[in-house]
């Protein structure tokens, strides 16, 4: 059986158990997520149409404008920010400030590649105080 | 963390609940990525409050009533809405009307409304080893590469460290984090690095291999401001680029050894002419002989010496009807171009100088705001001489683009074809 539990590192605080939502490149809050609907607009993303709203969204990095932040907050002002942001790379500065503001778990650096270990529609569970990520099951 | 004596006094309430708040969430951010300690910063460039985004300039404006006041030189990035003149980029009155009382709340607290992506072309130029905080991608890049000062990508964070005039000594402030990671090689022809478009494109290749690393870009002559410029913003476009060294021009880079600190990776990337025709054909989906209805040229905004060019090229012509032309630069900026007769030169054409803002800052989203009237833009083809700006309206605004060099671009709306 596959490992299900895995290693993060705790970036802000907070619990979260929702669907993921996986997107295997870096991620631009700015430009690929529509701000209005939480919608992932950008060409090339396999979630294209998808919403992030109360999901776990899952992604390599984060890339684009710092206006991201801004982007995440105006999100979570509508009640359309994810539940929960994990990043395969160590965390950005810009959407960890974004994050302590919406008050979105965030946690990054696992210690098994997830992209490829969650799929997008699976429950996981994220708690960023004990730095753990958990595969619940399907949907 | 460890705070002195007076940053736990600020902690505790002695400067005012609006100081405590500050710095708790900066203490906050520090803890996330083991920040030893706070440091003085000597300057911030601050996320000026935009009317598109949902509750931000109220947000603001109650911020400035509780008494936020910065401790430190501050100056804001752009608006959603060219304060002075909002009629020129169409935006709905009671958006640009929201929009300026984040002006009246940004001299409340003491910050100048420079309302800029390129502060940097104003004069705000921090010491070589200070610390910043900043906002917008492109001025944050500049002011660690090529003036040597030390920055995070900072967003909603630095109204702390403005108020605060603190940050916690993390990231790109470190001496361990400032050297390189990949080398390039670049190996183009001089007279094809000489325009802002064919930087942006190099940016927006190197970028997109390295991400959040730091590039070493040698081989290249940055001789004019506004490449350096024009390189930064797109290597925040496609990656996250922070800090980038070119050896022999950039500060903390005498030599490619310097560069990565003594220890020059085996491997390399070589950069090529192929490599730059490549972003062109994927920023460039118009073909030659259609239609295009809209030119923007500013992105980053344009300083002086490039509209004086701009306005020699477009003095006595018209703009092809149907095409909206904004060259986009700073007020302070756009004052001295109208003294100079720059502006008249370019509006006689029908083109605009706009201030504060450039299409993917403005009001023109493919849906934002629909409370305040905003209508799905109606461009189906811009020609730019900015990769930051045309892969950003594509799904912003939606629409088609091509990459040019600016005499094209200028080409292109007298003509009302991309030729």
């Amino acid at each position: 059986m596959m490992k299900s539990v895995y290693k993060v590192r705790k970036i802000v605080r907070g619990s979260a158990t929702a669907e993921a939502i996986v997107c295997p490149d870096s991620f631009s809050f700015l430009g690929d997520v529509d701000m209005d609907s939480g919608e992932i607009i950008a060409q090339g993303n396999p979630n294209k149409g998808k919403n992030l709203k109360g999901k776990v969204l899952v992604y390599k990095e984060t890339k684009g404008s710092s206006g991201g932040c801004v982007v995440l907050m105006t999100l979570a002002g509508k009640g359309m920010a994810p539940a929960a942001i994990v990043t395969m790379k160590p965390a950005d500065y810009n959407m960890t400030e974004g994050a302590i503001l919406a008050k979105v778990p965030f946690v990054c650096e696992p210690d098994r590649d997830l992209l490829s270990e969650i799929k997008t529609g699976q429950i996981v569970k994220v708690e960023a105080d004990a730095g753990t990520v958990e595969v619940i099951g399907d949907r | 963390m460890k705070l002195t004596d007076r940053e736990t006094a600020m902690l505790n309430g002695e400067n005012g609940p609006v100081v405590a708040e500050a710095i708790d969430y900066l203490i906050q951010l520090g803890e996330a990525f083991d920040a030893e300690r706070l440091v003085d910063i000597v300057y911030c460039h601050y996320p000026a409050e935009m009317g598109i985004y949902a509750g931000s300039v109220e947000d603001l404006v109650e911020y400035a009533k509780r008494g936020g006041k910065v401790a430190i030189p501050t100056t804001t990035t752009t608006l959603c809405s060219d304060l002075e003149r909002p009629q020129i980029t169409g935006i709905p009155k009671a958006l640009a009307d929201l929009q300026a009382q984040a002006e009246e709340a940004h001299r409340r607290m003491g910050i100048m409304e420079t309302y800029t992506c390129t502060p940097e072309q104003l004069g705000f130029i921090p010491p070589f080893g200070s610390y910043l905080a900043c906002t917008e991608s492109s001025a944050i890049i500049y002011y660690n590469s090529v003036i040597g000062a030390r920055t995070n990508r900072g967003g909603l964070f630095t109204r702390y460290a403005a108020i605060t005039g603190k940050y916690p000594l993390m990231g790109y402030l470190l001496d361990e984090n400032r050297k390189g990671t990949h080398y390039f090689k670049v190996n183009i022809p001089e007279e094809r690095l000489r325009s802002n478009d064919a930087w942006t494109a190099l940016g927006f290749h190197v970028g997109a291999i390295v991400g959040s690393d730091v590039p070493v870009i040698e081989g290249v002559k940055p001789l004019r401001q506004e490449w350096l410029i024009a390189l930064g913003a797109t290597l925040a476009t496609s990656g996250s680029v922070t800090f980038y060294h070119i050896p022999g021009f950039t500060p903390e880079a005498r030599t490619v050894d310097e560069a990565f600190h003594g220890k020059v990776p085996k491997d390399f990337y070589t950069v090529t002419e192929a490599d730059l025709d490549a972003v062109y054909e994927k920023m460039s989906t118009v073909k030659p002989g259609s239609k295009i209805d809209f030119v923007d040229l500013g992105c980053p905004h344009y300083n002086l010496e490039q509209l004086r060019v701009v306005a020699e090229a477009l003095r006595g012509k018209k703009i092809a009807e149907g095409v909206r032309f904004w060259v986009c630069t700073n007020r302070m900026t756009r004052k001295q171009a109208e003294y100079s007769g720059y502006v008249q030169d370019i509006e006689d054409s029908g083109a605009v100088v706009v201030a504060d803002t450039c299409p993917v800052e403005s009001h023109m989203r493919q849906s934002t705001c629909r409370e305040y009237g905003l209508e799905i833009p109606n461009v189906k083809a811009m020609v730019t001489d900015s990769v930051k700006m045309s892969r950003y309206v594509r799904d912003l605004i939606g629409c088609e683009t091509v990459l040019a060099h600016r005499d094209h671009c200028i080409q292109a709306a007298l003509a009302g074809r991309w030729l």
